[in-house]
């Protein structure tokens, strides 16, 4: 599918998997600036074998920074995943209601007013990035915290400060930012300038670099949902002599 | 990169959760919330949108953390409702262009708003009422707090002397009014009180800057001030070639500057390359690791030195212009010869002068003289039977018997990789070192650093951009502040009483007896080593006072409780680990009734007749200590005005630009040069860096076979020391703040212990309760539990205790020779044994 026409921009976001060090800022960014209630994280970080292919390699373990192998040959990287922006949808195809639907930049979103909560898109994701509003959601800083207000695309309400119970939720490419121009938040608040957010319409871009030459990839590719996130694979680095 | 559809599917959905992958994220499940009361939220109810106009400061993330980040907060109707980063000026005090620098921030600053709103918070002034540390509280007033204080200080003052009422402000603040260079002492001078150290922290922060001090400065001239500690400007390593990271793990701890090293790799190819026992996210992304065995580190650095002398890979002619390489040693003293004892007829400066060899005439000569052609570096000369070494000549004998098998069997690094190193080391320029502090955790942390700073100097590292040993640097370290006068306007400066001599002073009243303590920015109780004893010796004082944001461990003892503000609820500046001046304007009022520690100072100081020096408000002190658009400004900052100041982060006037200490060469020892043979060492027989084994963890202590484990206690990325700990967005992705220990596999086989069980750590000086976590990114025979976690009445990350009440307090008598550090807590100096435990 083709994203966009010449004029409308092709929202990608790269992340360098050279650069990530798993610190979690993006993922706490995210929750302040979309006030995630507690338990809910739109963006997560997982600890990975480089370029790790899960289906050949178990988990090291199920906790956080814990590395492949017996020390000290051991090996580790950091994979952050949040929605991927598929171009080709599954979640957009599966919703009975057209609540969640793609605009012509790549961005997926769902519109709160028109979601029924049958999270059929839930099942479909084969990301498992989409979080259910359970309702009752509590609050860390108890107040409403980040962007703070409601954001409207082509009349969709694509964002409130807290989400009505019953509906699903997930990333937006901080939708309210990009169309002023801002960067997406887990973008701006990188520590290692590990994520970068660009025009792939626009060869000169970072995004359309690293994606054309930088050699970075899709989650998932053979799924054929077309991501709008890519991923610049860890080179290898000699880690011990022995 | 290839993903199977199956890493997203590993196991059933977890809905609430969100991402699909169960079996890794099971850790995600939501929190036992804190519940999230309306009067903690003064703005905005919960359920709505944000109204009101959004006002956005830019302040300075003032926890005692090396990133010292600028923050851009947001406020709308008086309630902050976001951080993110914030921008850097681009130009110093007198407009030269400023480095670039990236604006900066982390999960923890982007927490802090959770931190300020936490139902955590100490709201009101209380006295106690039940026995000490039972959690029995009574709320009172302002009023009464201030006088039950100004009352009992005057009262033990009266009893048992002016300096038996401790005043311990400390690092939970890098501030400058509040803080570890803070308010704190200003009230300890004018009272007449005893007050800790200031240069730093004293509590394990000490060995390696003693270590530093001993080759690069001379601590008994008054114009190093008692000695000081400073290292390269962070974008000064986007200059090296190679990195080291020497028991520094950057990347989790100093998350942004990890970008700076990454940046120096792509676009120099800048080598990276980390010295840890543990397999942490920075040895994970270098390109080389060296998995040393904790506390061996000299005896790595020795082999890397005795490598490089070996293979000539040393600096020559960087060794005579700037070291005492040359320089003879009195082989029967130890002591530098001097010129009068072997050269007849010099008279003034030159009788005293050093002594050398000259290669090109074959004499003895004075240091200074103008004849000197090349001064031999090594051989051993004289005349009538004496026959004087160089000191690198002793250096290079000293570290002969570290070849690399032997090196290897000393750290247990692959001899295959110390040559490796070596290789990198020697040939490599500049190459820069960025020690962690946990390389001062250890009794010989001090010959760590000096071992480091002999290498750097005998490879031409030291003063060059992209060289150096960092571990520290920025304004706090400068004369940019006029401190003295700032700590003592009467004149008279308060008593120094380490914090390591405080049991003593309590237990024992040596130096002095010490009945009372105000703690502040500081959790004490839990913070410092030996913690049983620790906890014993404040129970024993007559009277304890804490100012804390929250009900730590250490306010928990006390016996009045001030409610502190956060750094959003007052005004300060702070100017530390880089060299730029960041005002903190106060961004929202102070929540409840805390105060800022500056206004609970001037409450007491005017029940107890001092009030006059603190009537001020902080904006005032600032302008005092910068000596604002005085003439006698230091060169760093004159010509700051305060619209500059206030307006945006700008960079102090320094030279070289970015910072690099002696870049012109001028060290401040006695020689002038850097002395990495150290003479006033040669009573402790380490005027050279030589391997010592740890005084408790080694192998080679009898104490070993009782206890076979180091136990080392880090720090992890979702925490700053004792603070950010209990924040539910922080808790939910590490462990719902639940402390383990991580543990090798093949340790844990041998004990029965599988992942999850609970563990008993100990030793003779106590113990502690935690889950274990099997993990192969600890080395056998070291276990790690990350420090800082709470163990108090209401709230436990441990199951039972704290890893201080394991480690000790065992001092290290050559660093009394360094006025401003002379203790060090050796945290990681420290052995265990662990068993399966019940909970
Ligand atoms: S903030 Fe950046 S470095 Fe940290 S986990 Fe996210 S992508 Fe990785
Ligand atoms: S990642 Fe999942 S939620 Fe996002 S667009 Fe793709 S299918 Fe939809
Ligand atoms: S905790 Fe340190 S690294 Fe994180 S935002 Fe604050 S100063 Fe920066």
């Amino acid at each position: 599918m083709a994203a966009g026409t010449s004029t409308t921009p092709h929202h990608v976001m790269v992340i360098d998997t050279n650069r990530c060090v798993g610190c979690w800022t993006c993922a706490v960014g995210c929750k302040e600036v979309n006030n995630e209630p507690l338990g809910y994280w739109w963006n997560r970080v997982l600890t990975t074998a480089p370029n790790q292919s899960t289906s050949a390699k178990k988990p090291a373990s199920e906790n956080i920074d814990v590395p492949w192998g017996e020390y000290p040959n051991v090996e580790m990287s950091y994979l952050p995943v949040a929605c991927q922006h598929c171009n080709d949808a599954p979640c957009v195809k599966v919703c009975p209601v057209q609540a969640t639907f793609r605009r012509d930049d790549g961005t997926v979103l769902v519109d709160y007013e028109r979601c029924i909560g049958c999270r059929y898109c839930i099942a479909a994701c084969p990301y498992g990035v989409r979080v259910f509003n359970w309702g009752g959601g509590e609050y860390a800083p108890g107040g409403v915290v980040g962007y703070g207000k409601d954001y409207r695309t082509d009349g969709h309400l694509v964002f409130e400060p807290e989400r009505p119970k019953g509906v699903v939720e997930k990333c937006t490419f901080c939708v309210e930012r990009i169309d002023v121009g801002e960067q997406p938040f887990c973008v701006e608040v990188c520590p290692l300038g590990a994520r970068v957010f660009g025009d792939l319409n626009d060869p000169a871009s970072e995004v359309s670099q690293l994606v054309n030459e930088g050699g970075a990839v899709q989650l998932l590719a053979e799924l054929g949902t077309e991501p709008n996130v890519y991923y610049v694979p860890t080179r290898r680095r000699v880690m011990t002599e022995t | 990169m290839s993903v199977t559809r199956r890493a997203f599917l590993g196991g059933s959905a977890v809905a609430v959760g969100g991402l699909v992958v169960a079996d890794k994220l099971r850790f995600l499940k939501p929190a036992a919330a804190a519940a999230a009361t309306a009067e903690q939220a003064a703005g905005t109810a919960s359920g709505g949108a944000l109204s009101g106009a959004e006002l956005v400061y830019r302040t300075g993330h003032s926890n005692n953390c090396d990133g010292a980040c600028g923050h851009l907060v947001h406020v709308v109707d008086g309630r902050v409702t976001m951080v993110g980063p914030a921008p850097w000026g681009t130009k110093t005090v007198s407009g030269a262009p400023a480095p670039t620098f990236h604006p900066r921030v982390c999960l923890r600053g982007l927490s802090q708003i959770s931190n300020t709103y936490s139902p955590d918070r100490v709201k009101y002034p209380y006295k106690r009422v039940g026995p000490r540390g039972s959690g029995q509280w009574q709320r009172i007033s302002w009023d009464e707090a201030t006088s039950l204080i100004a009352e009992n200080f005057k009262r033990v003052q009266d009893k048992y002397g002016k300096t038996a009422v401790w005043v311990a402000p400390y690092t939970g603040s890098l501030a400058l009014i509040e803080g570890v260079v803070g308010a704190g002492f200003r009230f300890a001078s004018v009272i007449g009180a005893s007050a800790g150290d200031s240069e730093g922290d004293n509590e394990g922060d000490s060995a390696t800057p003693a270590g530093w001090n001993y080759v690069l400065v001379d601590p008994a001239n008054p114009a190093n001030g008692g000695g000081f500690f400073t290292g390269h400007e962070s974008v000064d390593f986007l200059s090296a070639k190679a990195i080291v990271f020497w028991a520094n793990n950057v990347a989790e701890t100093s998350i942004p500057d990890w970008r700076i090293m990454l940046d120096a790799r792509q676009q120099s190819g800048t080598q990276l390359i980390s010295v840890d026992p543990r397999f942490t996210p920075t040895a994970a992304q270098s390109d080389m690791w060296l998995p040393i065995r904790p506390g061996a580190d000299t005896a790595l650095i020795d082999g890397v030195i005795n490598y490089v002398i070996k293979n000539g890979l040393y600096d020559a002619p960087y060794i005579r212009a700037y070291t005492v390489g040359p320089y003879l040693v009195d082989p029967r003293t130890k002591k530098w010869l001097r010129a009068k004892e072997v050269i007849p007829g010099l008279s003034g400066k030159a009788a005293d002068d050093y002594v050398v060899f000259d290669e090109a005439d074959r004499r003895l000569k004075a240091a200074g003289d103008p004849t000197l052609g090349s001064a031999a570096l090594f051989g051993r000369y004289g005349q009538a039977g004496l026959q004087a070494p160089t000191a690198l000549q002793l250096l290079a004998e000293a570290v002969a018997p570290f070849t690399p098998e032997r090196t290897s069997e000393l750290t247990d690094v692959p001899a295959s990789q110390v040559v490796a190193l070596a290789q990198a080391w020697g040939t490599t320029k500049p190459l820069a070192v960025r020690a962690g502090f946990g390389l001062s955790h250890w009794y010989h942390g001090d010959l760590h650093m000096q071992a480091l700073l002999t290498l750097q100097a005998i490879t031409g590292n030291i003063g060059v951009h992209g060289g150096g040993v960092t571990t520290f640097a920025g304004g706090l370290t400068t004369t940019a502040f006029d401190l003295l006068h700032w700590w003592a306007p009467n004149g008279k400066p308060y008593t120094l009483l380490e914090p390591m001599n405080f049991c003593d002073a309590v237990e024992k009243g040596k130096p002095f007896p010490v009945r009372a303590a105000w703690f502040m920015v500081d959790n004490f109780a839990q913070q410092m080593s030996d913690r049983n004893r620790v906890v014993n010796a404040i129970k024993q004082l007559d009277f304890v006072v804490v100012s804390d944001y929250v009900l730590s461990a250490t306010a928990e003892l006390a016996d009045v409780v001030l409610p502190a503000c956060t750094y959003f609820e007052k005004t300060d500046l702070l100017s530390s680990n880089n060299f730029y001046l960041q005002y903190m304007p106060k961004v929202i009022e102070p929540l409840f009734e805390s105060k800022s520690d500056l206004d609970a100072i001037r409450l007491v100081a005017e029940k107890m007749g001092v009030g006059q020096y603190f009537d001020k408000p902080p904006q005032e002190y600032l302008k005092e200590i910068l000596h604002l658009g005085q003439k006698d400004a230091d060169p760093t900052v004159r010509g700051l005005t305060w619209e500059q100041l206030t307006t945006e982060a700008v960079h102090l006037n320094t030279d070289p630009i970015p910072y690099v200490p002696f870049f012109n060469k001028q060290f401040p020892t006695k020689s002038g040069k850097i002395e990495f043979y150290v003479e006033m060492l040669v009573p402790f027989g380490q005027e050279l860096a030589v391997h010592q084994e740890p005084i408790e963890a080694s192998p080679t202590n009898p104490l070993f076979k009782k206890y076979p484990l180091v136990f080392l206690s880090t720090h992890t990325r979702f925490r700053t020391h004792s603070q950010y700990v209990n924040l539910p967005w922080l808790k939910e992705v590490n462990n719902g703040g639940n402390g383990f220990l991580e543990i090798n596999p093949k340790d844990a086989a041998a004990r029965g212990i599988a992942n999850d069980d609970v563990v008993r750590v100990f030793n003779d000086r106590g113990q502690m309760k935690v889950r274990a976590r099997l993990t192969e990114a600890i080395k056998p025979g070291v276990v790690n539990c990350y420090q800082g976690g709470w163990d108090t009445l209401k709230v436990k990350h441990y199951i039972e205790g704290h890893p201080n009440n394991l480690t000790h307090q065992i001092a290290k008598p050559a660093q009394a020779l360094i006025p401003n550090f002379p203790s060090n807590a050796a945290y990681y100096d420290c052995l265990v044994q662990v068993e399966r435990s019940e909970a």
